[in-house]
């Protein structure tokens, strides 16, 4: 556990100095927001807000990936992979570590995003601020476990920056198929469905596990 | 002198090709070994084997007590690396904290205070390692190889890049490690600065190993006379 913190603390604090993820996520973010809003204006009547679930999980799942291209790119520089695989403990942890950390990053852009779509869209999320809190986060702890594997796979490889999105996005159907139908049964009926809230629970819980125990073969060579 | 390190029939293959042949080694505690080598040898896949940083495709390797695990391994190791493993965004001492932390370490602040004032880092502590220059940035690398005193330290390519000044420096600091009983094994192609640290050398071609000891490592001259030699006759061979 002690590797999980360091690892957890070391990223952040790189983060708050650099700020560079976290502002790259946030304005993407935002621009996406924006070209949603000229691609598909809200409307009027009962339908008016029926794309916005999906559309709220295009401009989370993009800006998550642009985040997760970035957490082991930082590694690379002299070599540091290298000093944290030298670390003589369970890998699993360093996962931990790495993954939690874009968790924390995922979770402000998507506050900050879910406000920029409330003024867009003119939707009143404050009711099911909550819950909807709850289901953005289930969605960016299945994208950010598995994520946080395949960019330690992709950052050695030589089209990094094209190979995540590429292995990634095949993975996420479950992921997504689970957020978006959650998200719109909250903002369309009020209410949370719960096959998709059990789907996103139980594919967090496989990407969790599976990334925890191969995070090793990943990390060694 | 004690055994420290021992490998036996160590190999390493990526596919077809034959980056370590088997290879049986021993160290002893507190001994200083060179290991040489034209550009491709298999010198850093052999430190990285050491290091636990590669599974090795046959052969055995234990460390000290022979603890079997790669965990135990990595405990007994510190490896310097031609990159520093340090990241820039992060000051030195918090640099040094990480790996204490890493290392789990009880009390990771003083272990990294007390390695700062042993080699005179106090006035960088607090400088982010990105604003240091490459020889700093060596010393502060070395401190952190050396945060869970290992019985074991692994240098690969120390002296690359480093200016005239510093790289004399790190000459002076290794020669103190090696004094005060800790084991060395040095990857380089700088004979001059080998001759005067090491012992015995393992050369490496392709590979394949041959070795350097007593008065072929009196003298720089006489290093790089008896380099060439098995140089040739690995060369022959493979």
């Amino acid at each position: 556990m002690n590797a999980l913190w360091a690892v957890l603390w070391k990223d952040l604090l790189s983060e708050w100095r650099s700020r560079d993820r976290l502002v790259a996520m946030v304005v993407f973010a935002l621009l996406v927001v924006i070209v949603l809003y000229l691609a598909a204006p809200p409307g009027t009547g009962p339908d008016a807000h029926r794309h916005v679930p999906g559309l709220l999980w295009v401009a989370w799942c993009f800006a998550g990936i642009l985040g997760l291209n970035r957490a082991f790119a930082v590694e690379l520089e002299n070599e540091a992979l290298a000093g944290l695989a030298l670390a003589p403990v369970e890998r699993g942890f360093l996962f931990l570590g790495k993954a939690i950390a874009s968790f924390v990053l995922l979770l402000a852009v998507q506050a900050a995003s879910a406000l920029a779509f409330a003024l867009a869209f003119d939707l009143d999320l404050w009711p099911v601020a909550g819950r909807l809190a709850g289901v953005a986060a289930l969605g960016a702890g299945g994208l950010c476990t598995i994520g946080t594997l395949f960019s330690a796979i992709a950052v050695r490889t030589q089209y990094r920056e094209v190979m995540l999105p590429l292995l990634l996005l095949p993975l996420l159907v479950p992921v997504l198929l689970g957020a978006v139908r959650a998200t719109s049964g909250l903002l369309l009926e009020g209410s949370l469905p719960w096959p998709a809230l059990q789907l996103l629970l139980v594919t967090d819980g496989v990407f969790a596990i599976v990334s925890f125990l191969t995070f090793e073969v990943v990390l060694d060579e | 002198m004690s055994t420290l390190l021992r490998a036996s029939g160590l190999s390493k293959r990526f596919g077809p090709r034959t980056a370590l042949a088997p290879l049986d080694l021993e160290v002893g505690a507190g001994e200083a070994l060179a290991v040489l080598g034209p550009n491709g040898a298999g010198k850093s896949t052999l430190l990285r084997l050491l290091a636990g940083l590669a599974r090795p495709t046959a052969g055995s390797l234990t460390i000290g007590d022979g603890a079997p695990s790669r965990t135990a391994q990595r405990r007994a190791v510190g490896l310097v690396g031609h990159a520093t493993f340090l990241y820039p965004t992060l000051t030195a001492r918090e640099n040094l904290l990480l790996a204490a932390r890493l290392h789990g370490l009880s009390s990771p602040a003083e272990r990294a205070d007390r390695l700062l004032a042993e080699d005179r880092l106090e006035a960088l502590a607090e400088r982010r390692v990105g604003a240091l220059s490459r020889g700093q940035a060596q010393r502060v690398a070395i401190a952190r190889a050396l945060i869970h005193d290992p019985a074991l330290l692994l240098l690969d390519e120390p002296w690359t890049g480093l200016d005239p000044r510093a790289a004399e420096r790190l000459s002076e600091r290794l020669a103190a490690l090696h004094r005060a009983g800790r084991t060395l094994v040095v990857v380089s192609h700088d004979l001059a600065r080998l001759a005067g640290l090491a012992a015995r050398a393992l050369v490496l071609v392709r590979g394949r190993a041959a070795w350097l000891e007593g008065e072929e490592l009196a003298s720089e001259t006489q290093l790089v006379a008896a380099y060439a030699t098995r140089v040739g006759v690995l060369e022959a061979r493979a």
